[in-house]
């Protein structure tokens, strides 16, 4: 309402920064847990004196500077760019209550950037000790990172007392911030694990190559039986709606969940039985494989994530259309057309009522909804009369589960049920028109 | 019916630091990054044509320079993008709503931004690592690399001119909502461009001065060699600028332009300063360049140009607070500062600096240990 809403053909705003958001943290997670993976090989590789695992921790920090500092960093930048494209009034609001949680972070990822360009440049080149401290300098920063980004991140879903008193701790510290890091890290471990499977099958020595295989194999183990445990935890800590909604109360969130508890339970039967088991024969193709089925609950988990959050985008204070929930009531008395910016005319017509309309659903659907693509709005408009719509738009929370309030006049409602009928397939024409 | 100037209110929450802090942190941080911007962008052209050129003609000092380069541009690159992301978020949290709203105008261009820098960025990385395996063919990566931070560079220009004339946004928006805007008819976004693209070959010709001076101790010719090219493609770049200069001056809307014309004290002598500077710079670095001590000169004219980038940096607020007269006030907000946690972010700040500062005494023990050993 306040900013224009930037149609996304298709797949629909929030579905891009799924896309961009799930492929950063694939990476970020592995940032932060392989930071440690690191400097804990290198350390082992030195205490053992094992220099084929010194070759390769050593090729290993290469694929990983190449991984981390490119695509990590940037589609990091992506998430931003895109939040902002997308939902520029939440990201407004998390900036002006976050701007210092963010430059703080930004310390920490300058550190982190600084500390991996050493660490990987310096192999040999400065001592054993110096280097040792560079590697846990990353750890330590990425984890950092980690910190601080996942009380912003968790704050959207649980405010907690920050709506009362807008205070910066309230938000960052927030009900899930705990468990939320916990699970994070789990998963970073985990991850670190994962990926050092992609470039372990390449060590040519035989002996090294088995030893390093059952070594990464450690990584992900333990930190995949204690995920469910801070799932569990996190899952105490979100709000009632939240667990309603996981809980069946959409049914397709309710299966990812479902794909996710079976992806991660996948992943630790794999590892177990290829890598940790049987680890002389181990491949690089079971490494991918590996790969896509973490990969795939990491999906399952951030997809749920998002998705509990309904009908919000910052709980409690925002809608996921940007509307401020403290201002939907103001709106739906005099209108949004006196309200709204980007509409292009203030007063509704019957000769502009279907552009309005239009105009309506760009302003308040468009943020989560498509016409015949992701989220679709079609198939909901099958058998109804425009006056179906009326009614179902006037009780959205009630009628669609988890769904904002409309926010507008009777008159605006009108127009929108009468642009969305024009989307009607035409075999479904609803009962009579009115 | 359309109004002709929309501007998103400001956010409901209040700005949770004084404006002048902001705007400082602003401006500081946005210099920290056109330096390695810089050097990434000016230093892979000239990477590709010092290195077509020692190809060519055989040229040991071209090649040792180009290789060099090589293993610079992504270090530069990488704290680009990371010194990028602080203005980057000042800007939001000041000028949001023009920001915000203008960056969905051109959503499309804006968002293929990332897809570029990734690309450029591993064109980089080849060039570095596969210098000797890819042989010619490192000449086109890198050139690749180079347009296409090029282009990168031109995005920001339209959208940051974009932000600064609201007037447009309504129309904009209504004509085509699906963020496939440029910013074209803005008549200085071409002089304004090529102000930060001629500026990257001064910069990366200081650069490389910088880096003959080091070479000297070890390599006289070379090094030698090196302040020579280096003060060579400043003092090209820099009697370009000028007219660059002149031509974005003159571009920009009379109302801003009068600012830096004797209406605004400041401004007209930061524009006197910002002309007389890179001269004075210029002289020194040719003196340099002749001489057979070169460094005392060479220091005074980098040191001299450090201020014109100042200059620069605080002249170019001035031109977006200029545009934005009477349709935006920055300084008009609520504000309820969070000095408890300004005051972590300071601590920190401090904190991070210190370990940067000791990672790099260690690297250079390490290097200073090497060349011991070397000798």
């Amino acid at each position: 309402m306040n900013f224009p809403v930037w149609e996304v053909p298709y797949i629909g705003g929030g579905m891009l920064i799924g896309i961009i958001a799930v492929f950063h943290v694939f990476i970020a997670h592995f940032a932060v847990g392989g930071g440690l993976f690191l400097v804990l090989t290198e350390r082992k590789a030195y205490r053992e004196n094992n220099p084929t695992m010194l070759e390769y921790v050593k090729k290993h920090s290469k694929f990983f500077l190449l991984l981390t500092l490119v695509l990590g960093a940037v589609s990091g930048v992506g998430i931003w760019f895109t939040i902002g494209l997308v939902h520029p009034s939440a990201t407004s609001s998390l900036i002006h209550t976050f701007v210092w949680g963010w430059a703080i972070e930004w310390v920490f990822f300058f550190v982190e950037i600084s500390s991996i360009i050493i660490y990987v440049a310096m192999w040999e080149k400065m001592s054993r000790k110096a280097h040792l401290t560079i590697g846990w300098i990353y750890a330590a920063s990425g984890f950092l990172t980690l910190a601080v980004i996942n009380g912003i991140v968790s704050f959207m879903l649980t405010t907690g007392s920050w709506v009362e008193t807008r205070n910066f701790w309230d938000g960052l510290f927030n009900p899930t911030y705990l468990p939320s890091l916990v699970a994070r890290i789990l998963i970073s471990v985990a991850f670190a694990g994962v990926y050092a499977f992609l470039t372990v099958t390449r060590l040519k020595d035989e002996h090294a190559r088995i030893t390093v295989t059952r070594y990464s194999a450690i990584w992900v183990l333990p930190a995949l039986i204690l995920f469910p445990l801070s799932l569990w935890w996190y899952y105490t800590q979100i709000p009632a709606t939240a667990q309603e909604i996981v809980g069946g109360g959409i049914e397709y969130i309710q299966t990812t969940a479902t794909y996710g508890i079976i992806a991660a339970a996948l992943l630790f039967v794999f590892v177990l039985i290829g890598p940790f088991w049987r680890p002389r024969a181990f491949t690089f193709a079971q490494a991918v494989v590996i790969l896509l089925v973490a990969s795939a609950a990491m999906f399952s988990w951030e997809r749920v994530r998002e998705a509990v959050r309904k009908p919000y985008i910052i709980h409690a204070y925002m809608y996921s259309n940007s509307m401020l929930v403290s201002e939907v009531e103001s709106i739906q008395e005099v209108g949004l057309l006196q309200k709204a910016k980007w509409i292009s005319e203030r007063e509704l017509t019957e000769a502009n009522e279907l552009k309005i309309g239009k105009e309506l659903f760009r302003a308040q659907c468009a943020s989560c909804h498509t016409v015949g693509g992701y989220q679709d709005v079609v198939p909901h408009l099958v058998d109804r009369t425009q006056e179906d719509l009326e009614i179902i738009l006037s009780e959205l929370p009630s009628f669609r589960g988890f769904m904002p309030p409309f926010a507008g006049n009777d008159q605006e409602r009108r127009a929108l049920a009468k642009w969305l009928m024009t989307l009607q397939p035409a075999a479904s024409k609803g009962g009579t028109q009115p | 019916m359309i109004e002709q100037l929309v501007i998103p209110a400001p956010d409901a929450i209040p700005l949770p630091a004084p404006v002048w802090l902001l705007k400082g942190l602003l401006l500081f941080t946005f210099l920290l990054h056109i330096i390695p911007m810089n050097l990434a962008l000016g230093g892979s052209f000239t990477a590709f044509i010092t290195d077509l050129f020692g190809r060519k003609r055989n040229s040991e000092h071209h090649l040792t320079l180009a290789r060099s380069f090589a293993k610079m541009i992504p270090i530069a690159m990488a704290f680009t993008i990371t010194l990028g992301v602080a203005p980057l978020l000042f800007l939001q949290v000041l000028y949001g709503q023009l920001f915000y709203t203008s960056s969905i105008l051109m959503a499309w261009p804006w968002l293929s931004v990332i897809a570029l820098i990734i690309l450029a960025y591993y064109g980089f990385y080849l060039y570095s690592f596969r210098w000797e395996r890819l042989k010619g063919a490192r000449l086109w990566v890198v050139l690749l690399s180079g347009v296409l931070v090029a282009v990168v560079g031109m995005i920001f220009s339209h959208n940051l001119t974009l932000m600064l004339t609201p007037e447009k946004f309504a129309a904009l928006y209504h004509s085509n909502p699906s963020g496939t805007h440029w910013n074209f008819d803005e008549p200085t976004v071409v002089p304004r461009y090529l102000h930060f693209f001629v500026a990257s070959f001064a910069i990366t010709g200081l650069f490389v001065v910088i880096y003959g001076l080091g070479k000297i101790k070890t390599n006289k010719a070379y090094g030698k060699w090196a302040v020579k090219y280096g003060a060579m493609w400043f003092t090209i770049a820099t009697i370009i600028q000028m007219a660059v200069g002149i031509w974005f001056l003159l571009a920009l809307p009379r109302d801003v332009m009068m600012l830096f014309m004797g209406q605004n004290m400041l401004a007209t002598i930061l524009l006197g300063l910002g002309i007389l500077l890179p001269v004075i710079s210029m002289m020194l670095l040719i003196l340099a360049a002749k001489s057979e001590k070169p460094r005392a000169l060479a220091v005074s004219g980098i040191s001299v140009l450090a201020l014109t980038l100042i200059v620069m940096v605080i002249m170019r607020d001035i031109v977006r607070d200029g545009y934005l007269a009477g349709k935006f006030d920055v300084f008009d907000r609520v504000v309820d500062p969070q000095w408890g946690v300004i005051a972590v972010f300071a601590a920190i700040l401090v904190a991070g600096l210190g370990v940067v500062g000791f990672m790099l005494t260690k690297v250079i023990q390490a290097q200073l240990h090497a060349d011991r050993i070397g000798a």
